[in-house]
């Protein structure tokens, strides 16, 4: 053999062709922070040093919570969103699930932590259903996923209007004060649900699954030519999203305390914006669901500041594009002169 | 077929069970016959070669010994049982794997996890360790000499031969019976590495089946050859008995008639048509070079020498950070391959990688044809359902593309039609003057012929055709001149009679009249070797 035993092809030199080769190139550091949720992190990092100067009660534990219970419905509708766009699909349906879980929990409020529980189980049901629908629909059938969702989601809109055809209704108290509230007056309840989706998420990474995931998401035919079960882990995909979205129906549930059968429309296209900026690719394959988690973060923390600095809510959406759009040119400015070495 | 011995012993199994043979398998997809009749016996330790032209069927055998798809008709025995995958992990069950031509590694992850996929835990265990997976990558790579790839890195950023390896390597861990290599050198310029590999299959007693359309190569691993023509198995021969004409002839039906170059002279009495001085990046080192009016101008070298920086800088997709491009004379900086379409006399180039940066593959083979004149091909801008086709049928029959192909979506074509369909994209584009970037990679002795006569037909023509090819028969059957790099530099310039193959060799690994700015030293015996077999 004549192979030439290099450490790895990175670090050498140039000067033997047949050895350089081998070994991708050099990664340049600021590619990396592109890579992970770095880059989201500081931008909210910034904007919460931002918002705290601008509002010194803003490190409280009541104005956390606060900040957190806003947060998490859109956080968790984003992490779902994340797993069906690193398979390389979009799920409309975010959008019914919500408003249909939100509805279901305001006409037929459970009272009670058994009650609560329970309202959680019907929501992951609810979720889980949907998603199976649209997994099925998507993996199976081979429908693409923009119109399967589309069409779920219309049907879920639909059954929701059917449930409750107007703005109405409450939410159980012990869901309205608990899953809003702080544990021993300082940990909000909400944060902690975001967080072990977070930490769920950690754990799925490092699965069969997650490997499966990122794999479909990036090349299909490979993966199937891998011997990956492209058609079971797509499926799978949509039903853990849509009891995510489940969830994000429960704490909007939560925090509104009451029901809107068009609860979860405001949240579908914000799910997108939140995955985009925390640098998912929406052609699949590349991203994680904790840098949604906080582009979600970092779009509801805009909206604060924003009013804080007594900007007109009307300009939000504005803002929000804007910032937006800087966040994605310039996390592909890095990625472009990181590759550039 | 003596080539047996030292096979383990595996008592349990009779020999004369160890073998895979299909019969009478067959395959459709709606009207279309993909394999009307393949008849094919594969024996432990024999590499076997199947042979046809692109079309033949071969891919879709490939594709139903894989578990890929299910033939329609038709019986497999494996080892004295029958054998049906219906998935690629249930043939991967029975020991059976396939190094595909099209590569099935996922761009966007490591070396290490596209080995071990679909599953990466250990047995019983839920999650990745990731030092582990590396480990068991790191493994894999020791046992099949490929040391030199850090198992951590992301496979979509190593290069085309390296991601080959590793395919083949993935194939060979997962081949306890049955190992098959579907055109496993199209991107390797060495076949060193892998005839070893193959070798030491063989001797585990794992039955090959070797596809490949360089003939050279055939010859020299494998001891017998099947050939496929329009679907059907047309016979088995031992290759010690049959000569390369009797091959062609059961391939295509007729025999080829092996054209030579003629012996032509450039006129370049007028200004060069493309120029170029002191080019450098992109794994250039200060390459120069002209090319002149109906001048077929080839380059020669090993994996890895610049070649794709070179074609790429030309081409536009890539910007130089040193040198001058000269068009018809005038220097120029164009940035992109329009510009360079429409600098001067323009600039065509045929890509590499057919899949992903030449076809599109839901557009129809007319429409990937006429894409470059597009605009001129409807009425008022509107295009009609058959304009498309009626303007690329003069730039499909340069090529010898059959017009019935030009409504079929280019996807579903074979290999080699793309690569025709591509080359008539790349005359059509009016260029004359066209950079082919390995035009024949992959492709059958019919579409090279054609190809082949394309450029000839444009070079007669007045056009400057700047061409690189892996295969070095093919050089020393076209080019006019040759430039041979090396290190990212033009090592060596060989002309007329002088390009032949083993100067050529010579050229490519470093040796010659002009030494090479300080790295000589990198050849080793083995490459030498390595080209000469694959040049014969």
């Amino acid at each position: 053999m004549s192979d030439i035993a290099t450490t790895s092809g990175g670090a050498a030199p140039s000067a033997a062709p047949s050895a350089a080769r081998s070994g991708p190139a050099p990664r340049h550091r600021l590619w990396r922070l592109t890579q992970g949720a770095g880059l989201i992190l500081g931008l909210y990092v910034l904007l919460y040093a931002l918002y705290a100067y601008q509002q010194p009660r803003a490190l409280d534990a009541y104005a956390i919570a606060a900040l957190m219970n806003n947060t998490a419905p859109l956080a968790l509708a984003a992490a779902g969103q994340t797993l069906v766009v690193l398979s390389r699909g979009f799920d409309l349906s975010i959008a019914g699930v919500i408003s249909l879980c939100n509805v279901v929990l305001a006409v037929y409020p459970l009272e009670g932590p058994g009650g609560a529980l329970l309202s959680m189980l019907l929501c992951l049901a609810i979720g889980g259903a949907v998603g199976a629908v649209n997994g099925w629909l998507v993996a199976y059938l081979r429908l693409q996923s923009i119109a399967a969702t589309l069409a779920t989601m219309i049907i879920c809109q639909g059954i929701a209007l059917v449930i409750l055809n107007a703005p109405g209704g409450y939410v159980s108290e012990w869901i309205a004060d608990e899953l809003t509230g702080r544990l021993w007056g300082a940990v909000p309840v909400s944060g902690l649900a975001v967080a072990a989706v977070v930490g769920l998420w950690l754990l799925v990474r490092r699965t069969d699954y997650g490997v499966a995931l990122y794999a479909i998401g990036a090349d299909e035919p490979a993966a199937a030519l891998s011997g990956v079960n492209v058609r079971r882990t797509r499926f799978i995909t949509f039903v853990g999203a849509g009891m995510l979205y489940g969830l994000a129906g429960l704490m909007l549930s939560a925090q509104t305390a009451t029901g809107n059968p068009n609860s979860g429309t405001p949240l579908l296209l914000l799910s997108f914006a939140a995955v985009a900026l925390g640098g998912t690719s929406l052609s699949g394959g590349r991203g994680g669901l904790f840098a949604s988690v906080v582009g979600a973060a970092t779009l509801t923390l805009l909206q604060k500041v924003l009013f804080s600095s007594g900007v007109s809510s009307f300009y939000t959406g504005l803002f929000q594009g804007v910032v937006l759009i800087v966040a994605v040119v310039f996390s592909g400015l890095l990625t472009r002169i990181g590759e550039r070495k | 077929m003596t080539d047996a011995t030292g096979r383990p012993d595996t008592g349990e199994r009779q020999p004369s069970f160890r073998e895979m043979r299909a019969s009478g398998v067959s395959k459709s997809y709606g009207a279309t016959v993909a394999l009307e009749h393949a008849d094919i016996a594969l024996r432990a330790g024999e590499v076997h070669a199947l042979l046809g032209e692109n079309g033949a069927g071969k891919s879709t055998l490939v594709r139903i010994f894989t578990g890929a798809v299910i033939p329609d008709r038709g019986a497999m025995q494996l080892h004295g049982e029958t054998y049906a995958p219906r998935s690629i992990l249930e043939a991967r069950q029975r020991e059976v794997a396939t190094a595909f031509q099209e590569l099935s590694l996922v761009p966007n992850l490591t070396v290490a996890q596209n080995f071990l996929l679909p599953s990466l835990a250990r047995p019983g265990r839920p999650l990745i360790s990731a030092r582990q997976v590396i480990a068991r990558g790191a493994e894999i790579l020791e046992r099949h000499g490929l040391r030199r790839i850090d198992p951590a890195a992301r496979v979509g950023d190593l290069p085309l031969a390296e991601r080959q390896r590793i395919e083949i390597a993935r194939a060979i861990e997962n081949a306890g019976r049955v190992l098959i290599l579907d055109e496993p050198t199209a991107s390797l310029a060495e076949t060193d590495w892998l005839f070893e590999q193959i070798g030491k299959a063989r001797a585990r007693g794992v039955a090959i089946l070797y596809i490949s359309h360089r003939l050279a190569e055939v010859r020299e691993i494998c001891t017998a050859a099947t050939v496929l023509r329009n679907g059907r198995s047309i016979g088995t021969v031992g290759l010690g008995d049959a000569s390369d004409g009797d091959i062609f002839e059961m391939m295509v039906g007729h025999r080829v008639e092996h054209t030579r170059r003629p012996a032509r002279v450039a006129g370049m009495a007028s200004a060069p048509r493309l120029a170029a001085a002191d080019l450098a990046g992109h794994g250039l080192r200060g390459v120069s070079f002209q090319l002149g009016e109906g001048e077929i101008l080839g380059v020669a070298a090993l994996e890895g020498q610049g070649q794709r920086g070179l074609f790429r800088v030309l081409a536009g997709l890539e910007t130089p950070t040193g040198g001058v491009i000269r068009v018809d004379g005038k220097a120029t900086a164009y940035r992109t391959p329009r510009a360079a379409l429409r600098c001067g006399s323009g600039i065509s180039y045929l890509p590499e990688e057919r899949k992903t940066e030449g076809i599109l593959a839901g557009l129809s083979a007319a429409t990937n044809v006429v894409l470059p004149f597009l605009p001129r091909v409807g009425r008022a801008g509107l295009i009609g359902r058959r304009d498309e086709e009626k303007a690329a049928l003069p730039a499909a029959q340069n090529v010898a593309l059959s017009p019935r192909y030009l409504g079929f979506a280019i996807g579903d074509l074979s290999g080699g039609n793309q690569q025709k369909a591509l080359m008539a994209r790349t005359l059509a584009t009016g260029a004359r003057t066209l950079l082919l970037f390995d035009p024949t990679r992959g492709v059958d002795v019919g579409t090279k012929e054609s190809i082949y006569a394309a450029i000839r037909a444009f070079a007669e023509g007045g056009g400057s055709v700047l061409f690189y090819s892996s295969e070095l028969p093919e050089i020393v059957q076209l080019a006019d001149r040759c430039l041979v790099l090396y290190g990212g530099q033009v090592f060596g310039e060989l002309e007329g009679a002088d390009i032949a193959e083993q100067k050529l060799v010579a050229a490519m690994i470093g040796h010659g009249t002009r030494p090479p700015a300080g790295h000589a030293s990198v050849s080793s015996a083995g490459p030498v070797h390595a080209v000469a077999e694959s040049a014969r």
